[in-house]
């Protein structure tokens, strides 16, 4: 199979099996559906992998409709800019698509068969996104990918907190949607063209004024708003509390990555010209803006009890180290983010399908509920454990390299700080995730507390025999937290992302490769820094992160010194009121947010 | 100034539309502020691609070559408007399964996960 | 946070917005003064390109034809996501929603027979503006959506059989399934010859045809077909139960 057959079909073909299935839904049975959409999505992990190795070493353009740019560098047509970084994505997509669609098979909700297809369109329209290289298509890809999602989520209609995490899912996102197509039309009318490359080379290396600031300002929030970063944020757990687990996969695994995905291909094709003279501020806003994310992110996770939401705000907590990632705006830390995204990704989905499969056994979701019930379920507290480990980034995960790119990177920019936001991640997350093994699978120490969530969607989502794990639900679980390790031992793997990474910054280039068709350049392999410093942090994390577990299951037995453990977990009360539920609360938190990240802009980049 | 008019009402709409959101006590109304935030952005859409003395972008009756307004944006604006309409209805079937579910159309009331 | 708090936030929150836009928005050409190579270029030469006079419709279905298939799709995903959303539970709350159904009004003649004159002539011109989509303002989505008003105001001429005949027949999943899986396939089809995904390769024609510019006009068709079908549904979905009630009533 050519590759410039399998990149159009790596969309169309997942698109054209949801239209048969929907129109077939009502004749063939649930079996023969659910078969149909795991053979999709596997075909569609092939073509990814085929695009994968085919765009390994150059990018591939490809022009819709056979529309090559004019003379000149006018593009008509539409493009998919297939690089390394977006087919490594749309391979991650497809995983983890197939995973969900595979565990699935066992739950039992009826959807009319209306389930599948619309995972196949949401899997289709993040491929999608992650190959396009045009302003407007990726922001046709953006709404694809989130009505599916909005859908998804409010799945399960007998009870009222699903409808409401989608619905405060669906109003915080479409406004982010709006503010990026005002920023779409403020460029298209600075530049006259979508085409990522034509639109770059129009601003060129002119010094950015007031108009394109606005720009990348709205395209920023509303991007980000879709990754979760802090205040953008409050939407996730409330989606997240109530979606099926196999959907939770999709959106912690990849969905909210994409949108930093796409701040970073939009700064670097569009804007990192123009915004040459102001690198340096605008790495600070973002760190800043990353370091706050993860510390919202780890204390919220750490004072969760619903175990979706933990899994949430660690997804939170987690975007914004990757922002750091991309904040800092050289290739090594972008290379970090990729690595860092595949295996957080897989991790994550794992530990996503961990809690489902607690809460088809169980019928509970909540720590408190659920304390103790997990005994006798080994495999499943292992899988739990090594996923803890995983997100503090401790060797053999594939995190550890993608934070030690991003802190060498910092290093090398005198913002080392950096580094101790990712162990204040690392320690908070894992540390809830070990305290919540703990109390689960082991039954140590006394009940969590209760929260005001904690209760909801404690509804099996599965039938039938609650004595053992299905293969189909634990098969999944197993595989994609085994990945997250594999990623890591993949050889020489920092040195091709740091590569890959350096084309993906390469915007002049680009815009030669998109506009006049020269020859993609090869990518450099960048030497690997030995790994020590990473390997200490991220075990002293680590040890940390079972500290804290440890401390807030045996509290009461040992010291009193420990009842600070006891703070962190009820919470902060001003933090936990502002996630309140109530949509009008998550707009006006965006609206501050804008309305403070553009003040920043204004008052430092101009 | 009166060129930037078109400007304003866009940044006007867009505004009142995220206030009513904020402000909403009923989740129909939220959803049709969402829709009027929409609108905004066709306003400066349009207004962008608007040239003086430009005639509709269709040449069955007037030669190639007429100073035409862009039609690029309106095509944008086109599709936008259905998908639009289709948005809403899935919102909104949203809020109807809310009602039928919890009784209430109130986000104050509906607040069942929070912190 | 209190309504009042909720408001005050969203006031500072504006007192920096405001000033934003107003900065930004300056510096935008003025209105009029379009500049952008875009549209200069397109409407040099998409008639000549595609001999199709209706340069709107020619960049949504060819020259960035890829973008309509997405939004397509989101048209489609939104209807699957109201049928899910929708889809008939165990106990269907069969209580609360007898109480709300209240019986209907008696319909007036005049509406009665207005509406059922109306709705040929719609259909007509429904299918008129669908099929021009390569030469006048109009096309797939226009067309569409005036067609799939049809049933609607047969529904609200009273004739609720016939509406229901018209929404729940098995061709209007095929409409809306298959416009959708059928842009796509069209897209796919263009790969046989060689070329890239979506490019026009059927004869152009003459300029001002009825049947011109190649795969416009069928995707234009597609389109229309695929938005009447889905519409059809939307409302079949949101208008399910009343219609249920309405027709046990009837009997």
């Amino acid at each position: 199979m050519s590759l410039t057959t399998a990149i159009p079909f790596c969309v169309a073909l997942p698109l054209i099996i949801a239209a048969v299935l929907a129109l077939a839904s009502q004749w063939i049975g649930r079996r023969v559906c659910d078969t149909l959409a795991i053979g999709a999505a596997a075909c569609n992990v092939l073509l990814a992998l085929v695009i994968l190795r085919g765009v390994w070493s150059h990018p591939l353009i490809y022009w819709f409709g056979n529309w090559w740019p004019r003379p000149g560098g006018v593009a008509l047509g539409i493009c998919f800019n297939v690089d390394a970084v977006g087919a490594a994505l749309a391979v991650l997509t497809a995983t983890l698509t197939l995973a969900g669609l595979i565990y699935s098979w066992k739950i039992f909700e009826d959807t009319e068969n209306h389930f599948q297809p619309l995972m196949l369109i949401f899997m289709a329209a993040m491929c999608g996104f992650s190959y396009t290289g045009d302003l407007f298509n990726l922001f046709v890809f953006f709404e694809l990918m989130s009505v599916s999602a909005f859908a998804l989520c409010g799945l399960k209609t007998l009870e009222p907190a699903p409808l409401q995490g989608a619905f405060n899912f669906a109003i915080v996102n479409t406004v982010g949607a709006f503010m990026i197509v005002m920023g779409i039309g403020l460029l298209y009318a600075r530049t006259g063209a979508l085409n990522f490359a034509q639109v770059g080379r129009s601003l060129g290396r002119t010094p950015a004024d007031a108009l394109v600031l606005l720009a990348f300002l709205l395209i920023a929030v509303g991007y980000m708003t879709k990754a979760a970063i802090v205040p953008f944020h409050f939407w996730l757990a409330d989606a997240h509390a109530v979606a099926p687990s196999p959907v939770c996969v999709l959106f912690s695994g990849v969905m909210v990555e994409l949108g930093l995905y796409a701040v970073a291909r939009i700064y670097w094709t569009i804007f990192s010209g123009t915004l040459a003279a102001h690198e340096g501020q605008l790495r600070e806003i973002l760190l800043i803006l990353a370091t706050l994310c993860a510390v919202v992110g780890g204390l919220m996770c750490y004072a969760e009890h619903h175990l979706k939401r933990l899994l949430a705000f660690s997804t939170i907590s987690h975007a914004g180290l990757m922002l750091a990632g991309i904040g800092l705006l050289t290739p090594k830390a972008l290379g970090g983010f990729l690595i860092y995204v595949l295996s957080h990704g897989t991790i994550k989905g794992g530990l996503f399908l961990g809690a489902g499969i607690l809460l088809h056994r169980h019928q509970k979701i909540g720590e408190d509920h659920l304390h103790g019930c997990g005994r006798g379920m080994w495999w499943t507290a292992a899988l739990f454990a090594i996923g803890a480990f995983g997100l503090a980034g401790i060797l053999p995960f594939g995190t550890l390299l993608g934070e030690s790119m991003i802190s060498e990177a910092a290093k090398s920019l005198q913002q080392s700080w950096i580094a101790y936001a990712f162990v204040f991640a690392e320690v908070f997350t894992a540390g809830a995730v070990l305290r919540a093994t703990f109390r689960i699978f082991f039954g140590w120490g006394e009940p969590a507390p209760t929260d005001k969530s904690s209760r909801v969607e404690e509804k099996p989502e599965t039938e039938e025999t609650r004595q053992r794990t299905p293969a189909a639900m634990f098969l999944p679980t197993a595989a994609l937290i085994l990945l997250g390790i594999a990623i890591g031992a993949v050889p020489q793997l920092r040195g091709t992302a740091e590569g890959a990474a350096g084309v993906f910054v390469d915007s002049s280039h680009y815009a030669q490769m998109v506009l006049d068709n020269a020859a993609p350049a090869p990518p450099r392999k960048a030497p690997e820094e030995p790994l020590t410093s990473s390997i200490v942090r991220s075990s002293v994390a680590g040890a940390l992160a079972l500290a804290l577990a440890l401390g807030s299951v045996f509290r009461k037995k040992l010291a009193p010194a420990l009842n600070f453990t006891r703070s962190l977990e009820l919470g902060n009360s001003a933090l936990r009121a502002a996630h309140s539920g109530h949509p009008g609360d998550y707009v006006a938190w965006q609206s501050l947010g804008m309305a403070a990240i553009g003040g920043l802009f204004a008052w430092l980049l101009h | 100034m009166l060129n930037y008019l078109a400007y304003a009402v866009a940044a006007w709409v867009f505004l009142w539309g995220l206030y009513g959101i904020v402000t909403s006590k009923n989740l129909v109304h939220q959803v049709v502020c969402l829709a009027i935030l929409q609108t905004s952005t066709y306003v400066l859409l349009l207004a962008i691609g608007f040239k003086i003395g430009g005639t509709a972008p269709i040449f069955a009756d007037i030669p190639v070559g007429t100073p035409v307004v862009d039609p690029l944006v309106q095509a944008l604006m086109l599709t936008d408007v259905v998908v639009e309409a289709t948005v809403a209805a899935l919102l909104l079937s949203m809020v109807v399964k809310a009602n039928e579910v919890a009784g209430t159309v109130d986000p104050e009331e509906l607040r069942i996960l929070m912190g | 946070m209190s309504s009042r708090q909720r408001t005050t936030l969203f006031l500072i929150a504006v007192a920096g917005l405001a000033p934003l836009f107003a900065w930004g928005f300056r510096n935008l050409p003025p209105m009029g003064d379009y500049r952008g190579p875009y549209g200069y270029a397109v409407t040099q030469v998409a008639v000549y390109e595609r001999h199709a006079t209706d340069v709107v419709n020619a960049i949504n279905y060819d020259y960035r034809g890829f973008d309509t298939l997405g939004e397509e799709f989101i048209l489609f995903a939104s209807i699957l996501g109201v049928l899910l959303l929708f889809r008939p539970s165990g106990d269907d709350h069969k209580g609360k929603k007898q109480a709300q159904v209240e019986d209907a009004l008696p319909v007036s003649d005049t509406l009665r027979v207005g509406m059922q004159a109306m709705a040929g002539t719609m259909v007509i011109f429904g299918l008129y503006i669908a099929a021009h989509g390569q030469l006048t303002p109009g096309g797939g989505f226009q067309g569409g959506v005036i067609l799939a008003t049809v049933p609607l105001v047969v529904y609200l001429s009273g004739d609720v059989k016939t509406f229901e005949a018209i929404v729940s027949n098995p061709l209007t999943k095929l409409a809306e399934c298959g416009g959708a899986g059928g842009y796509a396939i069209i897209g796919a089809l263009a790969m046989l010859g060689g070329a890239h995904f979506l490019t026009n390769f059927l004869p152009l024609g003459k300029t001002g045809d009825l049947f011109s510019s190649g795969t416009i006009a069928v995707i234009s068709v597609t389109v229309g077909v695929e938005v009447t079908g889905g519409f059809l549904v939307l409302m079949r979905s949101y208008l399910r139960e009343i219609i249920e009630e309405r027709l046990q009533g009837e009997e």
